[in-house]
């Protein structure tokens, strides 16, 4: 201590030292924690994908962290952090927890700051509690089982399973699989493979999939668009447990002051559209397949001067995205990272995971 | 050097420090004396066993009479006790149905189980009106003692540096604990007066009895005094480098602004996790079914780290200060 008074000065290496000491042991745990990558018995893309769709899941529990940077522009009232609301899930970064107890008991809780939201299947019944609304919506599936209905327009993958599976399922000649380096997630060892569409017109560089070595379960699921390695889109679980949750965690029951709604099943009900919408259609095939879909009254809205709030509403995110026309017209085009849509002024909506020439390209042609 | 040794060893300490400090009265050839001397003193409190140390506990006492005792903290502590029953209050008499879209935090809940009033009052008054009593009992820690002049009388009474700093600290966690303890205790009397009590419902929509409800209410409390005690620390530190505790205090409400402020811009989300009240409202946590743990360990990790910095920057500055007030 002595030296502290003969030269007071150096009192202040105490403090700079602990300062420094906390920010480069954080920072040293995180680089060595990516860094490290576990040697693992080789394992061929083949035998992977097989590993996937054999693998069964008695039971699971866990924390995953959903990153979505899809390059929109910020909708009022959507995204954000700290919300419990799902359609929040569609940007920014969010923390689920999900518990899994074989296919027909599962919860998967959206935390928000101070709510949350839950998803609960157990048996035949599904119930959605929100805590910031107080109130909790209950449907009951049929005899059969079936899955749980998935027709929400928002719906996007919310946890690495549903992720992979939807990737897996675009699987065809197209796609290039390979193994890429494994890696540590949650504390566990991973595979990692890599999906890779061929087509250039493409805007999905990769996606990767890391599956757990030894429960054959995708812990992490990245979308990396073209020409950056930072993920557009990610899924990972940040702790995760195999042992089978607890019954009494799927057992719901509202409590009381709660505002209950019966619904019916809602599986095919086009949720948000209008009657008068043609179904829409599909040209291509694999990564580069894009959307059309005919909305007469998007045109009306968009050139006429319709009323009322919701004409207001398209028209102003409309009004903020660039105009661009070309041999197959004009329109508006919003470019996200991973895909482009093109809202034509004839009244087109083009969707795909696509560059802007594709959906020109597309436009062209689909008059 | 040995000069100041000699002091120290030869004089009960209260002379030896008081030469020490003494640059005023001492004049001319005890001035250079003046830094070294100081600081001998703030480490014979360690290296000399006087007798003295059987008092243990009495400074601490006198410090927590000083803090509770003052009539400006009394009315502090009155107006953060006023918050729970004002909530309480309006929501009675106002009546408003309880499902309110995007109610903030736990006031929907509020009409159906008084516990929650507890809940509320604490998601209130966290973000300004507990840090800025922490902050007012913070800055006046040694910068008030410095203003009125008592600093250089406490330090020769043979209290040494470190165990000053010790004690004041250990004061500031006190009330930091009293303070949360205080509101959210008002908060569950009034509620329970005005509401009534029974089952909990969490967060995550299931219930739990009242005791349990009430157990994870004390475990919120702490869980934020240890956020406000992380303040407190960087308090300290403030209050160690000027003598005007308004300034010092001032200061230390503006940093907790500050930090809640930034935490609302999203384009700074790379800052938020480092940031001092960033994980304050993981306290609602403790609120779900089941409790993960695991999430209120980047709050408590983050709290300690900027009571380990804190700390031992207020030491630095405090040990190497001339006291002259």
């Amino acid at each position: 201590m002595s030296v502290f008074h003969t030269r007071p000065a150096l009192r202040w290496l105490v403090p700079t030292g602990t300062a420094l000491a906390i920010i480069g042991g954080g920072a040293a745990v995180g680089t060595f924690a990516s860094a490290a990558e576990p040697s693992l018995p080789e394992r061929s893309a083949a035998q992977l994908l097989v590993d996937l769709q054999t693998a069964r899941l008695d039971g699971l529990s866990g924390t995953v962290i959903k990153r979505a940077d899809l390059g929109l522009p910020s909708l009022p009232g959507i995204g954000g952090q700290g919300s419990a609301e799902l359609t929040s899930l569609i940007s920014g970064t969010h923390t689920l927890r999900v518990w899994h107890a074989g296919p027909d008991k599962t919860r998967l809780a959206l935390l928000g700051t101070l709510g949350e939201t839950d998803v609960i299947r157990n048996g035949s019944d599904v119930w959605v509690w929100d805590s910031q609304q107080n109130e909790a919506r209950h449907s009951t599936l049929g005899v059969g089982g079936g899955a749980v209905p998935k027709g929400r327009p928002d719906h996007l993958p919310s946890t690495p399973q549903e992720a992979a599976e939807q990737a897996l399922a675009a699987i065809d000649p197209s796609t290039e699989v390979s193994v890429g380096r494994s890696a540590t997630i949650a504390g566990r060892d991973a595979y990692e493979l890599v999906l890779e569409p061929r087509d250039e017109t493409s805007l999905v560089d990769q996606i990767k999939i890391a599956i757990d070595a030894g429960e054959h379960v995708p812990l992490r699921f990245q979308i990396i668009p073209q020409g950056t390695r930072t993920p557009a889109f990610e899924i990972a679980f940040t702790q995760v447990d195999f042992e089978r949750p607890d019954p009494a965690q799927f057992a719901f029951n509202p409590p009381p002051g709660t505002k209950v709604t019966e619904e019916p099943l809602t599986a095919d009900k086009p949720a948000t559209s209008p009657a008068s919408l043609e179904r829409p259609t599909v040209v291509g095939t694999g990564w580069t397949s894009v959307l059309v879909a005919k909305v007469p009254q998007l045109a009306a809205v968009a050139d006429a001067d319709a009323q009322g709030g919701q004409a207001d509403l398209v028209r102003s995110i409309l009004g903020g995205l660039p105009k661009v026309s070309g041999d197959w017209g004009s329109g508006r085009l919003l470019k996200g990272k991973v895909f482009t849509a093109l809202a034509t002024d004839d009244g087109r909506v083009l969707i795909g995971a696509v560059t802007p020439e594709r959906l020109y390209e597309v436009a062209q042609g689909n008059r | 050097m040995s000069a100041v040794d000699a002091v120290g060893d030869a004089a009960p300490s209260g002379v030896g420090t008081a030469t020490g400090i003494g640059t005023a009265a001492e004049g001319g050839p005890a001035a250079g004396l003046d830094r070294t001397g100081g600081t001998g003193m703030g480490s014979d409190g360690q290296r000399i066993r006087r007798p003295g140390r059987a008092v243990g506990t009495r400074f601490f006492r006198s410090e927590l009479r000083l803090i509770f005792g003052r009539r400006r903290n009394q009315a502090g502590m009155l107006a953060l006790a006023a918050v729970p029953v004002i909530i309480a209050v309006a929501m009675r008499v106002t009546d408003v149905p309880a499902e309110g879209h995007n109610a903030p935090g736990f006031f929907s809940s509020i009409t159906s189980n008084g516990f929650f009033v507890a809940l509320a009052a604490l998601g209130v008054e966290l973000g300004l009106f507990l840090p800025i009593a922490v902050a007012a009992i913070a800055g006046d820690s040694v910068a008030g003692e410095a203003n009125l002049g008592t600093l250089r009388y406490l330090l020769t009474v043979p209290v040494g540096r470190n165990r000053l700093l010790a004690v004041k600290y250990a004061g500031i966690v006190v009330f930091a604990f009293t303070v949360t303890l205080l509101v959210a205790s008002v908060g569950l009397v009034a509620g329970l007066a005005l509401f009534g009590g029974g089952p909990v419902t969490l967060l995550s929509g299931t219930q739990v009895g009242f005791g349990d409800g009430l157990l994870r209410l004390l475990a919120v409390c702490g869980y934020l005094a240890v956020g406000l005690c992380a303040l407190g620390a960087v308090g300290l530190f403030v209050s160690t480098l000027t003598e005007q505790p308004m300034g010092a205090t001032i200061a230390i409400t503006m940093l907790s602004v500050t930090s809640f402020v930034l935490d609302q811009i999203p384009q700074l989300d790379w800052l938020h996790p480092y940031l001092l009240t960033h994980h304050w409202q993981a306290f609602g946590e403790l609120l779900r079914d089941p409790v993960e743990f695991d999430a209120l360990r980047p709050g408590l990790l983050s709290a300690a780290a900027y009571i380990a910095v804190f700390l031992s920057a207020a030491w630095a500055r405090f040990g190497a200060r001339d006291v002259t007030s």
